[in-house]
């Protein structure tokens, strides 16, 4: 088996955003980043498949420098190999934009047999960023995966659909994006979080990868924000108020004579 | 521009999903406006079987679209994707939409990112400004909803599930078959080697009569765990909100919302939840609404048919005694 290639999101802390309430935005300087949660599956599970075939894993993330230490993460967890893409021609990116950089450091890796992504990510939660890479690279994808076994030159997924589960037989390469269920998470270890302090991590951007920069960022972006409003909520039905018991009363009440309550 | 909106039609063993369906209602009305043909799109090894499924007969649509071959019997990506690019192509539709079911989300953003253009994921509510399609989607925020729209052709997305509901058309649609060239590569990277049907239900919440569901506001794992006492006693199911799940409350399954299930019940229970947008869109379509919260101010509060404001552990505690007693 050639290398796996593990893509990672570095994603606001939720209790940590805060959004202006003028233009309503993200406030992006008050969020802490964390690793997007689902990621922590694609890691795992490619680092089954390392324990088992011995092979080299690298991550890689596009973002600001500040998703630098949850590439440490990474590292702590038993990735070889990290890769930092960022670029301030690559802010503002929508889907296709942010694939399209994905994909290109994915064809300066190559050989690889493996890129593991997440299903989806907890802030823009399109879920699309792995499949759009893996036909930019005209591969194979399969998403919401359960586990992924290595045999004879081939790889065995299994997916969860919404009709039940599939098993599938699929030559490498091929992009799978992980279903976060896993049953067991490593904790990473403290001997590597220590070496990943002053470890060496290559950064890429625009000119390395030989990306035009009107395919890149808010301008190559297809999807555009035409604006963002408010829902006004008035009050529609009833307010009861009073003390906890009667207003309790009242509620069973309620359900009784709406005929939820048959006792 | 050509004169088509397309909607992909997920058949599976022999069905029509019903997402599929539930798509076609806000289609028709944009596809009556900007005075284009609504096509649904099926990819399958049997035409015959397409035509015996019955809920299909009264699909909101113009025509039905099969496009036949023995190599469709499965779901592959790489194959199907490589046939809808193809169709799109020939078609040039003003529009490509998805159920944002696990097909769709597969598919949709490999034919965006094959024909070079836009994809939007789980729009709820479209509108026309003009010859603009607005797709709009609740974003970060309380109550704020994001307007986006696609600068490239055909327009993309992905639609959320249980955000419209399924309406019959007048008429039955007339069903084509569509033939690919005779040299059209059939192959795929992908093998099917065995399936597992779901012994579970797919999900009895988003068809629960009553929903009880709980939130932050309820404190504590522990009162949490009261709601499925109460649900017992409804005939309901019990659901939540994100925070809840993430805190290991209850499984991430039984969340309500965007990044959840929708649900549409009689009667919709919520004790101590805020109604944050990502929330509500997945109850808003429920029959009857019940808030417990201690703020007046929270948008479920505003919501609700009826709204009590007090401690959600204190109602929640006092009704099960009296329902035990
Ligand atoms: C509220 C909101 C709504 C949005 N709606 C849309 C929309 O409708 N259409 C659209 O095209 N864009 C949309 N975007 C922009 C989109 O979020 C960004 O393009 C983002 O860079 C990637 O998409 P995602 O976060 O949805 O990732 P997903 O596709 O959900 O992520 C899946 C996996 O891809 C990998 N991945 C994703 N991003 C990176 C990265 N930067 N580096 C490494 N790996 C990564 C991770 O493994 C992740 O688990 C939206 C953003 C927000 C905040
Ligand atoms: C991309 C994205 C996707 C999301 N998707 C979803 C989703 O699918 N589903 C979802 O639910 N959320 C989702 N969220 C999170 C959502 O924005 C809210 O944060 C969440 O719904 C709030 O949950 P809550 O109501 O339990 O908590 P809170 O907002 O903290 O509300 C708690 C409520 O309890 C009330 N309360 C406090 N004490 C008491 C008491 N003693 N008795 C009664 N009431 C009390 C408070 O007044 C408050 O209204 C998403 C967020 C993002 C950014």
């Amino acid at each position: 088996m050639e290398k796996i290639i593990v893509c990672i999101k570095g994603v606001p802390k939720p209790e940590t955003v805060k959004v202006d309430p003028e233009r309503h935005i993200l406030i992006r300087e008050s969020a802490e980043l964390i690793l997007n949660p689902p990621d922590k599956a694609a890691l795992e599970m490619a680092m089954r498949l390392k324990d088992r075939h011995g092979v080299k894993v690298t991550v890689l993330s596009m973002g600001p420098p500040n998703v630098l230490p949850i590439l440490k993460e990474a590292f702590g967890l038993g990735a070889d190999e990290l890769i930092l893409l960022s670029d301030r021609a690559f802010a503002g990116a929508d889907t296709l934009a942010t694939s399209r950089v994905i994909a290109q450091a994915i064809r300066t890796l190559a050989p690889y047999s493996l890129v593991l992504m997440g299903l989806k990510s907890i802030d823009g939660e399109t879920a699309q960023v792995p499949p759009e890479t893996a036909s930019l690279l005209n591969l194979p994808s399969v998403i919401n995966v359960l586990n992924i076994i290595y045999r004879e030159g081939k790889f065995l997924v299994i997916r969860e659909t919404n009709y039940g589960e599939e098993e599938l037989e699929i030559e490498p390469p091929l992009v799978v994006s992980m279903s976060p269920k896993l049953d067991y998470f490593r904790p990473p270890s403290l001997k590597r979080l220590l070496m990943a302090k002053n470890l060496d991590y290559r950064t890429l951007g625009a000119v390395d990868l030989s990306l035009p920069e009107e395919i890149l960022g808010l301008r190559g972006s297809p999807t555009k924000v035409a604006g963002v409003f408010e829902k006004v909520l008035v009050q529609r039905g009833e307010l009861w108020k009073g003390e906890p018991e009667e207003l309790a009363e009242r509620f069973l009440e309620l359900l009784r004579v709406r005929g939820f309550l048959k006792i | 521009m050509s004169e088509t909106i397309l909607a992909y039609g997920e058949f599976f063993e022999d069905k029509i999903s019903p997402a599929s369906l539930e798509i076609l209602t806000p289609l028709w009305e944009i596809s009556r406006s900007l005075q284009k043909k609504l096509l649904l799109l099926i990819l399958s090894d049997d035409l015959k079987r397409v035509k015996e499924d019955n809920s299909l007969k009264r699909a909101l649509c113009d025509e039905i679209l099969v496009i036949e071959h023995q190599e469709l019997k499965e779901f592959r990506d790489d194959l199907y994707s490589r046939v809808l690019s193809f169709v799109a192509r020939e078609f040039h539709p003003y529009g490509f939409f998805f159920p944002a079911t696990l097909q769709g989300l597969a598919l949709a953003p490999r034919i965006a990112a094959e024909l070079g253009v836009g994809l939007c994921a789980h729009v709820n509510a479209l509108e026309l400004e003009g010859e603009r399609l607005i797709m709009m989607r609740p974003t970060f925020g309380d109550n704020i909803i994001a307007k986006l729209y696609s600068e490239t052709y055909p327009i993309m997305a992905t639609l959320a599930l249980g955000a419209f509901s399924t309406k019959e058309g007048s008429e039955n649609p007339i069903i084509k078959k569509f033939n690919l060239p005779q040299d059209f590569d059939w192959s795929s990277k992908m093998k099917v080697r065995a399936k597992r049907k779901t012994k579970k239900e797919i999900n009895r919440l988003s068809v629960a009569k009553v929903v009880v569901a709980g939130g932050l506001g309820l404190k504590s794992k522990e009162n949490f765990l009261k709601l499925f006492e109460l649900a017992k006693y409804l005939e309901g199911e019990v659901g939540a909100t994100r925070p809840v799940c993430y805190a290991g409350w209850t499984e991430e399954d039984r969340m309500i919302g965007i990044s959840g299930v929708s649900v549409k019940p009689k009667l919709y229970l919520g004790f101590g939840i805020s109604g944050a947008i990502q929330h509500t869109v997945g109850m808003e379509n429920s029959e009857f609404i019940i808030a417990i919260n201690t703020d007046e101010g929270a948008p479920l509060v505003k919501m609700a048919h009826v709204a009590i404001i007090a401690d959600a552990e204190k109602i929640l505690n006092y009704i099960l005694k009296k329902l035990k007693s």
